[in-house]
């Protein structure tokens, strides 16, 4: 059987598992709100009723992209990551470093500079797991929960003793890059920062990367069977801590780009949990780069509607939070899948048997 | 005769697609050994799971002594007297023979049947054991007694649970051939006592030799139910294979080249540092094919692994050409023209959920025709994919298609072109038609000998002796991690005298492995 024949029926399995999550999330806002339909109608359509709005999901999407991307990545290659959110800050705060306090280059060193700054530092990071499970098989599912506390608190006691920048005042903050370092928008009316074309140019990046590529053959031979992989000679050891050292730098120019397009500064707590909607949105993708962009995009839209449903109706955006969460749900199911696999599997195979015919029978 | 058990028009479809069953005809009569054949890949497996409740037929009904029947499970198919000993043994190895046999439905005594009645236990057992003529001893630990002991455990849990219809499922691969006769003369007793019997198999003379009636089924599908008395194994391989087969392998005159392979006093563990290998020593020239013969888990498995790297040597020599290749990695191992064809093709021969083309590749793709730096050369790669499918038949609809969805046998022969089209000077073969239907047997067969033929050597590690004798040259048993004999395959070599070795009856005098003649 061609292994594209059934990936439709994964589209329209993850298609379902939306639909049914807005149907239900619909469903409470009948129940819970006096004007459903305002509510309703801002939440689906109030992300593209302006030009702002729109450009708002597209800035939402980006680090999300950068998150998601990262996780696909060490999903494809079987290594359970719950890194990126540690890798985001630890990448993000090596980048701000270079940004503030490398003095006197032009534009055009400086911020490629910072770039691989913030690529380095997450990609360090996020070593230290893939070492840890390669030399001790040590759980990577518990070592990456662990070491997010370690970069995100570690980053945050830095930037509030040793980097604050004494205007900051109750929120911890670095000084505010120069401005020319920061990412520019497209224009005025629709002010997506170009960090938008930075994730497309890493979703091909890895695109390639994985489906071109020596290294990204082996990577998934990896994910898919570890043994078999081993047995074909390839180091397996080596390119798990590959994988998740790609995986931090991912996490960590989602880290630097979000700082330099949206915030101006390394601020503490500015990701509030990019790196663990990055799961959500892997998995929504199926692991797939290209589907990635379009996850990031679909996760920031409802994030997008819910903030203005709740400016516009009396209904809070935590309902947002609810139709994402059955999502999850829904999605992580593999059943729904299946069902209607299964259904078009059977009504395949019955066509068949019904031209083959069957064969006499002796009692 | 009455029909015992109907099953009509199974139909099963599997979630990933894949179609096991499309119209199945099964009847058994009751106090018969009916014979269930066809290739890997036919649908036996999955017929019998929906018979024992393990799967939920897609549509057909089942009858069960004249009425229809649904069980929920095994729990449900025990209850009705049917009875199933699977091809892997399901036993707790550290419990005792009766312990393992009452395992779940134990005689129970005192209030609220609090405490197990171990005298009834062993009457109980000891009465099966009479009645039956199985000879075992209940207070063995299983973990110590011979394989062909634990399938007669297997058995008595069935009798003892009450069953009247009993499944074995492929009851002879791990069998030597002794084992396999007394295994016969207890299913004959049985049936003496109006048991029913259904026998999974792909060995002909088996069939030939014990059963009644006969169901072959091919592609999911009953294509002929027949009396064994009517028929013969020519009819029945044609019947699976849907043309006549050549059993016998062709050779040509041998012609001994260099010595290609050589250990010396090889000690190895297995993967809890128990030793496996002792003190083997033995030497492979080019133009010759070394069968490892033995009853499974004697260290076959490590003596593979210990060649191609995958595991360390605790002691001696691997000499390749008269190289060392001890310490070297798997993937150094693996350029230097040796071919290995795992005994696990599911999980280590084969990536099942990657392409045909991406399992083929596995020793081209860094090769640098087939690459532009880190670049992988993509249409070169496809192509090459396509010729060696053409030139090794593996029949799939594209390169594209997933190894997982492909049979058994076109599967093997997907491990078999890879490994073979870097024109190996040896090659170690470990059950290389494990579970492959007879097509595919009579080409990897085939494939082999021409390798040999050609001057390479080949070191075959195989459980099905037949194919061990009908390829060797030489043939080495390997008893408990020993090689206990080195014997050359001539014609007056028999099956038994290969079976004494192997259940560490016989014995041969260490002899010098002749290293340069």
């Amino acid at each position: 059987m061609n292994h594209k024949r059934f990936l439709y029926l994964d589209v329209i399995g993850i298609a379902a598992s939306i639909v049914l999550a807005v149907v239900v999330g619909f469903i409470i806002i009948m129940m819970v709100s006096d004007e459903p339909l305002q509510a309703i109608s801002s939440f689906l359509l109030g992300p593209f009723s302006t030009p702002f709005n729109l450009s708002t999901v597209f800035n939402k999407a980006v680090p999300l992209i950068f998150t998601g991307l990262a996780l696909a990545v060490v999903f494809q290659s079987n290594v359970f990551s719950m890194g990126a959110e540690g890798q985001l800050y630890v990448g993000g705060f090596t980048g701000a470093l270079a940004a503030a306090y490398i003095p006197g280059l032009p534009v055009w060193i400086h911020l490629p500079v910072i770039l691989l700054c913030a690529l380095a530092g997450g990609a360090m990071f996020g070593a230290i797991p893939g070492f840890l499970k390669s030399k001790w098989n040590a759980n990577e599912i518990v070592t990456t929960l662990m070491l997010n506390y370690v970069g995100i608190i570690s980053t945050s006691y830095l930037v509030n003793n040793w980097f604050k920048d004494p205007g900051s005042g109750g929120f911890a903050r670095m000084q505010y890059f120069e401005k020319n370092l920061l990412l520019r928008k497209i224009s005025d009316s629709f002010p997506v920062h170009y960090g938008f074309f930075i994730a497309l140019l890493s979703v091909v990046v890895i695109s390639v990367m994985l489906y071109k590529t020596r290294l990204g053959y082996e990577l998934r031979l990896v994910g898919k069977n570890e043994a078999f992989a081993r047995y074909g000679g390839i180091k397996t050891k080596r390119l798990i801590i590959y994988s998740v050292m790609i995986s931090g730098a991912l996490a960590g120019l989602g880290g630097i780009v979000e700082i330099l397009g949206v915030h101006g500064t390394y601020k503490d707590n500015f990701s509030a949990n990019l790196g663990f909607d990055g799961i959500i949105i892997a998995l929504l993708a199926r692991n797939n780069p290209v589907a990635v962009v379009i996850a990031a995009l679909f996760y920031a839209y409802l994030q997008v509607g819910g903030q203005i449903m709740q400016a516009e109706s009396d209904v809070s955006r935590e309902l947002a939070v609810i139709i994402q969460v059955l999502l999850v749900l829904f999605v992580s199911a593999q059943a729904v899948f299946n069902y209607f696999k299964q259904r078009a599997v059977l009504k395949h195979s019955q066509s068949h048997a019904t031209k083959g015919g069957k064969k006499d029978h002796v009692a | 005769m009455t029909v015992l058990l109907e099953m009509r028009n199974i139909h099963k479809t599997y979630p990933n697609g894949t179609i096991a069953n499309r119209g199945v005809h099964l009847e058994v009569h009751e106090g018969e050994i009916h014979a269930l054949v066809g290739e890997n890949g036919a649908g036996k497996s999955t017929l019998m799971k929906i018979l024992f409740g393990l799967e939920a037929p897609t549509s057909g009904e089942v009858y069960y002594k004249g009425s229809p029947v649904h069980f929920q499970g095994p729990r449900d198919a025990i209850k009705h007297g049917l009875g199933m000993v699977h091809q892997h043994f399901m036993l707790a190895s550290s419990l005792t023979v009766s312990e393992n046999i009452v395992l779940g439905d134990e005689p129970r005594k005192g209030p609220f049947g609090l405490f197990r009645d171990r005298g009834k236990e062993i009457q109980d057992i000891q009465s099966l054991v009479d009645r039956f003529g199985l000879k075992l001893d209940p207070n063995a630990v299983v973990e110590y007694i011979s394989v062909g002991q634990k399938q007669r455990v297997e058995i008595m849990k069935v009798l003892y649970r009450g069953a009247k219809l009993i499944i074995l499922d492929e009851p002879t691969a791990v069998l030597t051939p002794q084992e396999t006769d007394e295994l016969f003369d207890s299913l004959k007793t049985l049936v003496a006592q109006k048991y029913t019997i259904i026998f999974i198999t792909h060995k002909l003379r088996e069939v030939m030799e014990i059963s009644n009636r006969i169901t072959v089924l091919k592609a999911g599908q009953t294509i002929h139910t027949m009396l064994t008395k009517d028929t013969n194994k020519e009819e029945i391989s044609r019947l699976m294979v849907g043309r006549d087969v050549l059993l016998r392998v062709e050779k040509k005159e041998q012609v001994l080249k260099e010595t290609v392979l050589e250990l010396r006093d090889v000690h190895a563990n297995d993967a809890k540092g128990f030793p496996m290998l002792k003190d083997v020593s033995l030497a492979i020239r080019g133009g010759e094919i070394f069968g490892i013969a033995g009853v499974e888990g004697n260290g076959q498995r490590e003596l593979v692994e210990v060649i191609t790297g995958l595991i360390g040597a605790t002691g001696g020599q691997v000499l390749y050409f008269n190289e060392n290749i001890l310490g070297k990695s798997i993937g150094q191992i693996r350029n230097m023209k040796i071919a290995h064809i795992p005994e696990d093709r599911q999980t280590t021969g084969a990536c099942l959920t990657s392409t045909i083309e991406e399992n083929l590749i596995l020793d081209v793709y860094d090769h640098p025709e087939f690459r532009f730096g880190p670049f992988l050369r993509k249409k070169k790669l496809k192509e090459f994919a396509k010729v060696m499918m053409t030139t090794f038949d593996v029949r799939a609809a594209s390169e594209e298609t997933l190894a997982g969805s492909l049979s058994g046998g076109n599967l093997q022969k997907v491990v078999i072109a890879r490994e073979i089209a870097k024109n190996p000077k040896l090659i170690i073969a470990s059950q290389p038609t494990r579970g492959v239907d007879i097509g595919a047997i009579e080409s990897i067969h085939r494939e082999i000998v021409k390798r040999r033929d050609q001057g390479a050597a080949v070191l075959l590690v195989s459980a099905e002796l037949s194919e061990i004798m009908s390829l060797s040259d030489r043939i080495g048993v390997l008893y408990n991690g020993e090689l206990v004999a080195i014997l050359n395959n001539t014609d007056d070599l028999t099956e038994q005298e290969i079976g004494y070795y192997m259940l560490g009856i016989k014995k041969a005098e260490k002899e010098v492995v002749p290293r340069e003649s």
